[in-house]
């Protein structure tokens, strides 16, 4: 990357060529990094074995395979949702972090994990108000089905959701004063955005879903409730109920540049200043196609702008793709419970999210607070008792791979993990450090725990 | 270089810092380091952001009205519920700490406050508190981050100049242009792995201090992040000492983060705003249990928290403000809760304060879409607390002149 592209802003990029199929250039060549990049954004970054796998193919290829997932995906799903099934009988929606992440290490699907984690922000419920451990775990379970699939049904699906019911007071809307709490949400966060209703809309919306209730864990109507009066929402008028409602709402040409954004600023950029028109060629294969969200995100992902500088390296790390990013590219497992203890002070709680706004994502990662936890979550990984990494030791794990030299250590990690160059001043600093004597173990995992502190770490 | 400001460096960043010094080193520390160390002790501002919209009807208690008793079927206070301020107000019944502190003159109301066309979404208010830009557009910047701005700006910011405790993200009030206010979990644990090892850290230290290749603007505020918090931690695990107190906060995570504020001020950092945050005021169901518990928790941490400081001889320095994005409607709704609204009460506590209302309860007919009327704008408030009780002007930081208030005793 040059000083020519110092101050790279997206209001100058042709729309047509950024969403054009990615052609590996001189400039942009599909090599290793790519494939890495490729892998840190779709996924949790890959191993060794799945970046040479991704490399013996174009990256179109690549990228259906990464939308199709693995081969044994289906058959790991079902054993992932029964393991997690079997850790709410005590009711403890603290026991769902560590299932989701142990899930996200080991998939053989992990575009479908991040898509998840996607909805999990975007209709963020928590645990804290909800309470019920299968509501929350029926919720992830519906997000992950519905993940790549018609971003209509989703909604339909998840304002019949329990969990989401609890969480925004709709189980108790009843006709003769609606609970405008799902109604302004609905708009606001998760399908239209501020400035696209009217505080008229939220109030008539609000009337269309009386009546949603909760009983034993389920969605059910109640007709006594419902308001079965005329509406006028959006500009349209009729007897409309939750489900009318929601199909008027998702119709609303705001709906698909909302969320095109939105993915645009998960998967390519956290740049705050993306132009509309930039958004708007894929708010048209969104429309174009049923709202089908694995359109966008194939389109997305094998394009000029993800290849681009725009993008690579232009998002910060989210705790998340921090850590299970370190155990996918290090073929690591660990205890998984502590690991979610650590992500909680690093402020990315899984079935806890901050608010029914999920997380802001981007530069709010990265506080003093987080900062520091997020290196001390790397030298958790690497010092818990439980980490295994290619089964062994993260010496065997470098062994394995003939890594034996601090130099070719460093760079193996740079490669799998960092989205910026290490300056080769910063590099030397890091191989000084295991070069003194002493257990080679103990001096590879400082040399990571130091590498965990650097700005370059904290990008994606 | 002078000679305190070398040293100063050394003690903060440790004896490699001198010998590179870069600019990779916070602003922040370089201007600390050049600032009196013997300025007399400065007021303090402690923010407390009550997140989710909090009642402000069901807060400071209009019961001798009639309307008030209509609109509020189930959750209504009676006059032998409330705490009685006069004979139209009472604090709500688990006001208690509250009720405390105005006996003792340490407590004002700022009645009906808010800003002309209030936004009911949470996200746009609250960054409409925060910002104090009312325009629709970018809101880059908070309050309290361009006093900060303007601050260093003239040499006076110290080091640490504000400080956010709390879980939740930075809040956008603390946003600033140039300075990176530090944000928190808890004092305990804001610290590094293997921060004892000086030979680690100060390694760690260099590598972040490393220049690196321009072109990458995350990049760079990742870096200049990690400096700061690297700085930061070492420079609050140093200024607590043996921090020792009778007062008896309540075992709440809320109190906990005010006890620390109270040890960090002890502690003579020169913070002059600190900023926390207590979640849960959006009650749009079953309102009565839990917003009597979170007016609970806050009243009695506040108490318990002005205690802690007058006997550790801060008192006359300190205020308390509290804020919230929004009060709620004042029809209750069918939920046994209230929906969002727009106007409500502002409190702070500090011996400083004039003691009392200030402001007539706003109507409860004329209402806004069946919403409370603002007659004070919160940017009256802020201006205040900006001019009379931090020193600085207000009209830049605040976009425009707001008419101040008569909140303390000596303007």
């Amino acid at each position: 990357m040059s000083d020519s592209v110092a101050r790279l802003s997206l209001t100058k990029v042709d729309p047509a060529w950024a969403w054009s199929p990615f052609a590996a250039s001189e400039t942009a060549p599909w090599n290793r990094a790519a494939a890495a990049h490729l892998h840190r954004r779709a996924g949790f970054a890959a191993s060794f074995a799945e970046l040479d796998r991704t490399l013996k193919l174009a990256p179109v290829e690549a990228v259906d395979r990464l939308l199709a997932g693995g081969e044994s995906s289906g058959e790991f799903n079902q054993q992932m949702d029964d393991m997690a099934a079997s850790t709410t009988s005590n009711n403890q929606p603290e026991s769902l972090a560590p299932s989701w992440l142990f899930r996200m290490v080991r998939t053989p699907f992990p575009l479908l994990e991040k898509l998840t984690l996607f909805w999990h922000g975007h209709f963020a419920c928590g645990a804290d108000k909800v309470t019920e451990t299968r509501m929350m775990l029926d919720q992830n379970n519906l997000l992950r089905r519905g993940a790549l699939g018609p971003f209509g049904q989703l909604t339909q699906d998840i304002a019949r959701d329990a969990a989401m019911l609890v969480y925004l007071d709709s189980a108790t809307n009843r006709k003769a004063h609606p609970n405008e709490n799902f109604a302004r949400e609905l708009m606001e966060l998760f399908c239209l955005g501020v400035g696209n209703y009217t505080e008229r809309d939220v109030q008539e919306l609000a009337r269309c879903f009386t009546g949603w209730e909760v009983s034993r864990n389920m969605f059910r109507f109640n007709d006594q409730q419902h308001d079965f009066g005329s509406k006028t929402i959006l500009g349209k008028s009729g007897v409309f109920d939750g489900g009318d409602a929601i199909k008027i709402v998702v119709k609303q040409p705001a709906a698909a540049r909302f969320i095109a954004a939105k993915l645009v600023r998960f998967f390519v950029t956290d740049d705050p200043d993306v132009p509309d028109s930039l958004i708007e060629p894929l708010a048209v294969i969104l429309r174009e196609n049923d709202f089908v969200i694995s359109h966008a995100v194939r389109r997305l992902l094998h394009s000029q702008l993800f290849f681009s500088p725009y993008a690579v390296g232009r998002k910060i790390r989210s705790p998340v793709e921090l850590a299970v990013g370190l155990l996918r590219a290090l073929d690591g497992g660990t205890n998984f419970q502590t690991l979610a203890a650590a992500l909680r002070e690093t402020n990315q709680s899984l079935f806890f999210p901050p608010s029914v706004k999920g997380w802001d994502g981007g530069r709010t990662w990265i506080n003093s607070s987080t900062l520091v936890s997020r290196a001390n979550l790397v030298r958790h990984v690497i010092r818990d008792a439980q980490s295994k990494f290619g089964g062994g030791t993260l010496a065997g794990w470098a062994d394995r791979h003939q890594l034996q030299q601090p130099e070719k250590f460093v760079d193996a990690l740079a490669e799998l993990l960092l989205a910026a160059p290490l300056p080769s001043e910063v590099r030397a600093q890091l191989i000084a450090l295991a070069a003194a004597p002493g257990d080679r173990n103990r001096q590879l995992g400082e040399l990571l725990h130091a590498m965990s502190t650097l700005p370059e770490f904290q990008l994606n | 270089m002078s000679h305190s400001r070398r040293r100063f460096l050394a003690n903060t960043l440790g004896a490699s810092a001198v010998i590179s010094l870069s600019a990779g080193i916070p602003r922040f520390l370089l201007q600390a380091a050049e600032s009196n160390a013997a300025t007399p002790a400065e007021n303090i501002l402690v923010v407390v952001q009550l997140t989710g919209g909090n009642d402000g009807l069901n807060t400071i208690v209009p019961y001798a009205d009639d309307v008030y008793h209509h609109s509020r079927g189930t959750l209504a206070q009676t006059a032998s519920q409330v705490l009685k301020i006069d004979d139209y107000l009472g604090f709500h019944p688990a006001l208690i700490g509250f009720a405390k502190l105005l006996e003792d003159h340490q407590f004002a109301v700022v009645q009906g406050v808010g800003y002309p066309n209030p936004d009911r979404s949470h996200f746009s208010s609250m960054d409409i508190w925060q910002s104090a830009q009312r325009k629709p557009g970018k809101r880059p910047t908070g309050w309290i981050g361009r006093y900060l701005d303007e601050m260093q700006a003239a040499h006076k910011a110290s080091d640490l100049p504000a400080l956010h405790l709390g879980s939740e993200n930075r809040p956008l009030a603390l946003e600033a242009r140039d300075v990176d206010a530090a944000s928190i979990h808890s004092v305990d644990r804001f610290r590094l792995d293997r921060g004892e090892d000086s030979k680690f850290v100060a390694a760690v230290q260099q590598a972040n201090r490393t220049t690196r290749a321009a072109g990458n603007e995350l990049l760079g505020f990742a870096q200049q992040s990690m400096t700061s918090a690297l700085a930061s931690s070492q420079r609050i695990s140093e200024s607590l000492g043996k921090y020792k107190t009778d007062v008896k906060y309540p075992p709440t995570a809320f109190a906990r983060k005010l006890s620390s504020v109270a040890q960090l001020i002890d502690a003579s950092l020169k913070t002059r705003v600190y900023y926390v945050a207590l979640d849960g005021f959006d009650t749009h169901s079953g309102q009565a249990t839990n917003h009597a518990g979170l007016l609970g928790q806050l009243s009695g941490a506040v108490q318990a928290f002005i205690e802690d400081i007058k006997q550790h001889g801060h008192q006359q320095r300190v205020v308390v403000v509290t804020f919230s994005e929004f009060g709620r409607r004042v029809k209750e709704n069918a939920s046994r809760g209230t929906d969002h609204g727009a106007a409500a009460p502002m409190m702070l506590a500090g011996a400083s304060l004039k003691a009392g209302i200030v402001g007539k309860h706003p109507s409860l007919t004329d209402l806004d879409d069946g919403d409370i009327k603002h007659h004070t704008d919160f940017r009256q408030v802020y201006a205040t607390l900006l001019e009379d009780w931090l020193g600085w002007k207000s009209a830049t930081v605040l976009g425009d002149t707001f008419e101040k208030l008569p909140l303390f005793k000596t303007s």
